[in-house]
This record gives C-alpha cells, sequence and structure tokens, in this order.
C-alpha cells in the first residue's frame, strides 16, 4: 500500500463522529494501513483537495457508533466516554480527528486516564474541545432563567455555541423531579423536554412560534422582585461594570430576566 | 403665619409593607455581608421534592459591583438592639425598618430557586428583642422551608451570638452552613467599635458549631441515616481597614481560625464607609479594595497551596506587597529555591511557582507520566507563562535567556500588568484610599 493518507468525512454529530472512528478502524484493517496516524476524521469537504489523500465519506450508522461507544465506555471508563462526548459537542472543526486519535492512544496504551496525557497534541485537542463544552454547560447551569407560563410549565431559552443542551438537561431533571419543564436552544433548534417525574428527552425539528407564549400572572411578579434584588445587592460605591461583564459575558444577558427590560 | 382650621395634622401610620419594598429594604440592609457561596455539600435531588446541592457551588449572576450572586441574601430583619459602630442597622441609625415573616421566605426562596435565578437562601437578620428571640425565628423560617415546602437547595443561616444554645443547634441540622461573625480581627477592636458583642459569646457558638459538625461526622460514621449537622462547614467574616491592624495579625487570625476552629472559609469584607463616627475611619477614604484582595490571595495560598502564614509575613514585614501578588512576593523572596524542573519537581513545589495554579500543577503531575513536557505543552494547560518563566525550567533549560535576579524579575514582572515605575520605598503596603490613586502617584514618581 502506498503512503497515502485517508480523510473520513463525517457528520457533524457524536453519532456520525463515532461511525467515522468505527470505519477508520475497519479501513486500516482492510487496507494494511500502518498507523493511525496516516488516516484522519474531519467534519466535511476541505476547501482545497490535498494531493496523495483519498477522502471518503461516511455514512453515519447507529449501529456502529454504539458499539464504538460501548468499547469507549468498557475500555476507557465512564468518565473519559463522558469528556469525549463533551468533546464532539464543542464547535470546533478539528474535534473529530481530535477524538479520534485521542481514543486510538487510550486503545492502544490500555489507559483509562488517556485524557491526562497532555503533553500529546490530539490529547491536548480534545482537552481544549471538552474544556470548552463543559464550562460552557457550567455557564448555562448558572445562566439559564426559567419562567412559568400560563399552564404552569417552565420555560427556558439559550443560545449555544456548542451543543451543550443534553448536559444541561440531567442538571435539572435532577434539581425540579416535579415540574414540567422545556429549554429551546434556540441555535441549534432543538428543545429538551422534561415531564414531572419522567425522563427527559431532546426533541427536534418541531414548529414553535415564541409569540404564543403566555406567561403566568405570579410570572411577572416574581421577575420584578427579582430584578429589585439585583440592584439592591449591589454596593454603590463598589460598582464595576468590568468586572462583572468579565464574569458575565455581554452574550449571555439577552434571556436572562435581571438584565431584561 | 395663620392656621385654618381645615389643617390636620398628619400622624405617621406605619402600614404594613408589601413583599416588594420588604426585599428592597432587607436586601439592600444585608449586601454588606461578604459571604455568598453555595460550596461545600454534595446533595443529589431524591427525585421527588425540589433541589439539589453542588459540591463546587453555583453562581448565578453577578451584580453591578461584580460580585456574584448565588444565594437569596437577606436579613430576616433590620431591627437591631446592637449599636455597632460600624454597621448600617444599628439602632441610632435613622433607617427604614422591616421584617420579613417566615412564609414570605418561604414563598421567595421556593419560587426563586424554581426558575434558576438562586441557588438557595442565605438568611442573617439584626436583633429583634433579643439573640435567642431572633434565632428562633431564623429557625422558624428553615424548619418550614425544609419540612413543609420540602427544599433540598442550598441554606445558609448565622449563628446569633448569644441566643440559646438548643436553638442553634436545631437550626444547624436543617442549615447547610452556618457562621458567626468574628466582625473584628481582635478583642481590643470589638470592644471599641462593637459595644454589644465580646469575643467571648461569638466564640462560643463558633465552638460549639464546630463540636456539632465533628460529632456529627462522627455519628454518620455510625450510622447512615443520622442527621447531618452543618454539612457544608462553618465559614467567618471580619472587617478590614476599620481599624488598625496589620495584614500579618488578620492573617493569623485567619489561621488560628481555620486550624483551632476548623472553619471552611473565611471571609475578609473591605470597610465600607456608611455611619460618620469619631471612631471609624472617615467614609471617603475607606475601601481598602486592594487590601482585601491581597487577603484573599493570601488566604488561598494557606487553603490551597499548602503555605503557612509565617512564610508571608512577620514582624518586620506585617503588610503584603501592593505590587506584587502575595505568591510572587514569596518567590522573590526565595529565589534561592528556582528555578524548578517542570519534569521533576514535586506537587508543593509546582504549586509554589507563580503562574502555576492547583489545577495546572495537578495536570502537569499527571501529564508528565507519559510524556516530557515542554513549554508549549505547558501553555496549552493553563500555565500562565509570562509569570513562571521566571521560574521553572523543562527539560533544563529555561524559556527565554533569564536571569535569576530579584530586580531583574520583578521589573518584567510589573511589566506584564501595569506599567508601574518600580520603587522600592512603595513596596509596602500604605493606608489608601482607591486604586486610581496608587497608579497616579505612583506615576508622579
Amino acid at each position: 500500500m502506498t503512503g497515502n493518507e485517508t480523510v473520513l468525512i463525517c457528520e457533524d454529530s457524536a453519532e456520525g463522529i463515532l461511525t467515522g472512528i468505527y470505519d477508520a478502524y475497519r479501513i486500516k484493517k482492510d487496507n494494511m494501513i500502518k498507523s493511525h496516524d496516516l488516516i484522519h476524521l474531519a467534519l466535511g469537504e476541505p476547501y482545497t483537495a490535498r494531493l496523495f489523500t483519498d477522502y471518503i465519506h461516511v455514512e453515519t450508522d447507529f449501529d456502529k457508533a454504539a458499539k464504538v461507544s460501548d468499547t469507549i465506555k468498557k475500555q476507557l471508563g465512564g468518565q473519559t466516554y463522558y469528556d469525549l462526548c463533551l468533546a464532539m459537542a464543542s464547535c470546533f472543526e478539528e474535534k473529530a480527528d481530535a477524538v479520534y486519535h485521542t481514543v486510538v492512544i487510550g486503545l492502544k496504551e490500555h489507559d483509562r486516564n488517556v485524557l491526562d496525557r497532555l503533553g500529546n497534541d490530539y490529547v491536548q485537542s480534545a482537552f481544549k474541545c471538552y474544556r470548552a463544552a463543559g464550562s460552557e454547560t457550567n455557564r448555562y447551569i448558572e445562566f439559564i432563567r426559567f419562567s412559568e407560563l400560563e399552564n404552569g410549565i417552565l420555560y427556558a431559552k439559550i443560545n449555544t455555541k456548542h451543543h451543550v443542551l443534553p448536559f444541561v438537561m440531567p442538571h435539572f431533571s435532577d434539581r425540579l423531579p416535579a415540574d414540567d419543564f422545556v429549554i429551546y436552544d434556540e441555535a441549534v433548534g432543538i428543545f429538551g423536554l422534561h415531564p414531572r417525574f419522567k425522563q427527559w428527552y431532546i426533541a427536534q425539528g418541531m414548529e414553535f412560534d415564541e409569540g404564543s407564549i403566555r406567561y403566568s400572572a405570579a410570572e411577572y411578579e416574581y421577575r420584578e422582585l427579582f430584578k429589585r434584588f439585583c440592584e439592591s445587592i449591589a454596593i454603590e460605591s463598589r460598582i464595576n461594570e468590568k468586572l462583572q461583564q468579565s464574569m458575565l459575558p455581554l452574550r449571555f444577558r439577552p434571556e436572562m430576566t435581571e438584565f431584561s427590560l | 403665619m395663620q392656621y385654618t382650621d381645615n389643617t390636620s395634622m398628619e400622624l405617621y401610620m406605619p402600614q404594613s409593607k408589601s413583599t416588594m419594598e420588604k426585599l428592597a429594604i432587607l436586601t439592600d440592609a444585608a449586601k454588606y455581608d461578604v459571604a455568598c457561596t453555595s460550596s461545600g455539600v454534595e446533595r443529589k435531588g431524591n427525585g421527588r421534592d425540589m433541589g439539589n446541592c453542588a459540591k463546587v457551588g453555583i453562581c448565578h449572576s453577578f451584580s453591578a459591583d461584580g460580585r456574584c450572586i448565588s444565594l437569596l441574601k437577606i436579613l430576616m430583619s433590620n431591627e437591631c438592639v446592637y449599636d455597632c459602630k460600624y454597621c448600617i442597622n444599628r439602632r441610632s441609625n435613622d433607617i427604614e425598618r422591616a421584617t420579613f415573616t417566615p412564609d414570605e421566605i418561604c414563598e421567595l426562596t421556593m419560587n426563586f430557586y424554581r426558575r434558576n435565578y438562586i441557588e438557595g437562601l442565605f438568611l442573617s437578620s439584626g436583633i429583634v428583642n433579643n439573640p435567642s428571640y431572633t434565632m428562633e425565628l431564623i429557625y422558624t423560617t428553615l424548619y418550614k422551608l425544609r419540612n413543609i415546602h420540602r427544599f433540598r437547595g442550598y441554606i445558609h443561616v448565622k449563628g446569633i451570638p448569644g441566643a440559646d444554645p438548643l436553638l442553634i443547634r436545631q437550626t444547624g441540622y436543617l442549615a447547610d452552613r452556618m457562621s458567626v461573625n468574628l466582625e473584628l480581627p481582635t478583642a481590643k477592636s470589638l470592644e471599641r467599635l462593637a459595644p454589644n458583642k465580646t469575643r467571648k459569646t461569638i466564640l462560643t457558638p463558633m465552638r460549639q458549631i464546630q463540636n456539632g459538625i465533628t460529632q456529627g461526622q462522627n455519628e454518620i460514621a455510625l450510622y447512615k441515616n443520622a442527621p447531618s449537622f452543618v454539612p457544608a462547614g462553618q465559614s467567618t467574616q471580619m472587617i478590614i481597614g476599620a481599624t488598625p491592624e496589620s495584614d500579618y495579625q488578620i492573617m493569623s487570625v485567619a489561621e488560628g481560625l481555620y486550624d483551632k476552629f476548623g472553619m471552611k472559609r473565611v471571609f475578609y469584607s473591605a470597610y465600607v464607609g456608611i455611619n460618620d463616627d469619631k471612631e471609624l475611619p472617615a467614609p471617603q477614604n475607606a475601601a481598602p479594595l486592594l487590601r482585601e484582595h491581597r487577603l484573599y490571595q493570601a488566604d488561598w495560598l494557606l487553603r490551597f497551596y499548602r503555605f503557612r502564614v509565617d512564610e508571608l509575613l512577620n514582624e518586620n514585614h506585617p503588610n503584603f506587597n501592593i505590587l506584587l501578588d502575595p505568591k510572587c512576593d514569596w518567590a522573590l523572596q526565595h529565589l534561592d529555591k528556582f528555578p524548578v524542573e517542570i519534569n521533576k519537581a514535586d506537587y508543593s513545589m509546582l504549586l509554589r511557582v507563580p503562574g502555576i495554579g492547583v489545577k495546572s500543577a495537578q495536570r502537569i503531575c499527571k501529564a508528565r507520566r507519559s510524556a516530557v513536557l515542554d513549554f508549549d505543552s505547558l501553555k496549552k494547560m493553563g500555565v500562565v507563562l509570562k509569570r513562571a518563566l521566571y521560574f521553572i525550567t523543562c527539560s533544563g533549560r529555561m524559556m527565554y535567556n533569564t536571569k535569576i535576579d530579584e530586580d531583574y524579575i520583578t521589573r518584567n514582572l510589573l511589566a506584564v500588568h501595569e506599567k508601574l515605575p518600580f520603587d522600592r520605598d512603595r513596596v509596602t503596603y500604605r493606608q489608601l484610599s482607591l486604586y486610581d490613586d496608587v497608579y497616579a502617584d505612583a506615576g508622579a514618581v
């Protein structure tokens, strides 16, 4: 076999990337490619195709993805799997390749703490991805604001950079088991739904008209109370908007009760 | 002036206030309390009742002064029978007074929490009638919140010095964290500024809570379902800058509290001039924020970086350097220990390198098991190289050709932030009114 590189182009989703990893292992075996270093994953067509490189499109396959995720969970442990999922939810181009090669190293070295190998470039890049997605998850756990609708359902809207809604949902379903609530991720167009005392789920592709939302009477009252609270709690002689902004960036504020008019 | 018959005398009748008015008054009255953390306890939801707790704590917003809003921080009442000179709620101040009922607090907490505004409740109070009466009001509120509303979120309450120990104990079973304010660093200052409080009445409940926590931990080791007593631990706070203590004295007190009272946190509150009083610094030159900042930095060094106060300060060097943070300052005084080799140095030495925090030190220790680290990977791990580069080597090499020389490094470290002209005389702390003045003054040298 030649020293050609192979690039697998997969769908931008966890399943897509996991399928890509499955196919990469298969192609390596079938074509007797010497090293995983000659295979890469990408999320889309490159702007300019490189010479001596084969581009292959990967069809997302849930069975293949499930096999890979089972292997990762079993061999590398739940925490590593969770962090890799976070990395795959991030918005970075290089995430697919980083996750793929991190898995390769982990499986090869039988290292459940493969993500600690920050001396390695692939692991470093996976680290960057999951750190960014992880910190956005935490930000939304902090900054999501629910509003009570007329029918008692809690509703919140977010605009994520990384696709973190699935990582935010467990926190709130643990916290508010007795509430029906919906979190709408406007950027991705998906809903996280939690029926009271039931398992949460993600829904996609639903028609939704924000104008039809009716809030409950108490909702306006509590919004005013909270705004008042936030105003009163600040010490006038210490006003420091720069500090406030570095702790709470402007991009989160449109959906936050205390910053809305 | 002529009076007509229909002049009516207006009689002031205190109307019952709305929740909105009370919230404004009692938030305003509570804002000078610095502790607003929701950390220290991990409690999963039980699948039925509202609420859980995260060990790391969760901030939900940031107020205009840049402080985090984690808990609904309010006073039960701003009525107070005491007359502490520094306090806005002292009895001799003519301010609007209000008192929440336990039910109002429960409603607010539950509804704020459900909307993800807050992580829980922080309840303090002025002294209504007497300490025990006040403590009982607080206890009633917590009882209702936990047992009627079945709230499982975070609760931080103040232990009122002088209250019946039984009440403090019962409250402790309902709260996650309790704190008793030390108020001022020394007994002498306390006597001067808080005539109704003594060191003894403050330390008694502190000790009681500490013993309760230890006892609770022992019981949980024996019986899994024993009720937990103040599971998130105890904290306290003191006011800085209202009295003449040095940083050395303050930090020694803090260290004592960590060692002897098992405190989780000690908070430092830079004095904010509210009242005019001959015993207090004039309101306009209060707010030594930089000093507060340095104390917090040193506090972190004590709690997470394995430093002792005596290493940072001593009788001859009683105050922190205003230009450099305590860790840089320490490193510059101990250049004989540097540079350290990243691939070999032990964890506690890595912690002492400026620019390396707890997390990056841990990452380094894990990562170097599988690879030899270079400066590039350090940078990606979160090490602040522009501060660390003077103190470390990777595989025996320094990043640049730098000298291990105190003046040289100091000059370069100062250049990283603000361009400050460096003057040996101004290194040690002096009373300053504002940040801006520091730089203006220093610039004029």
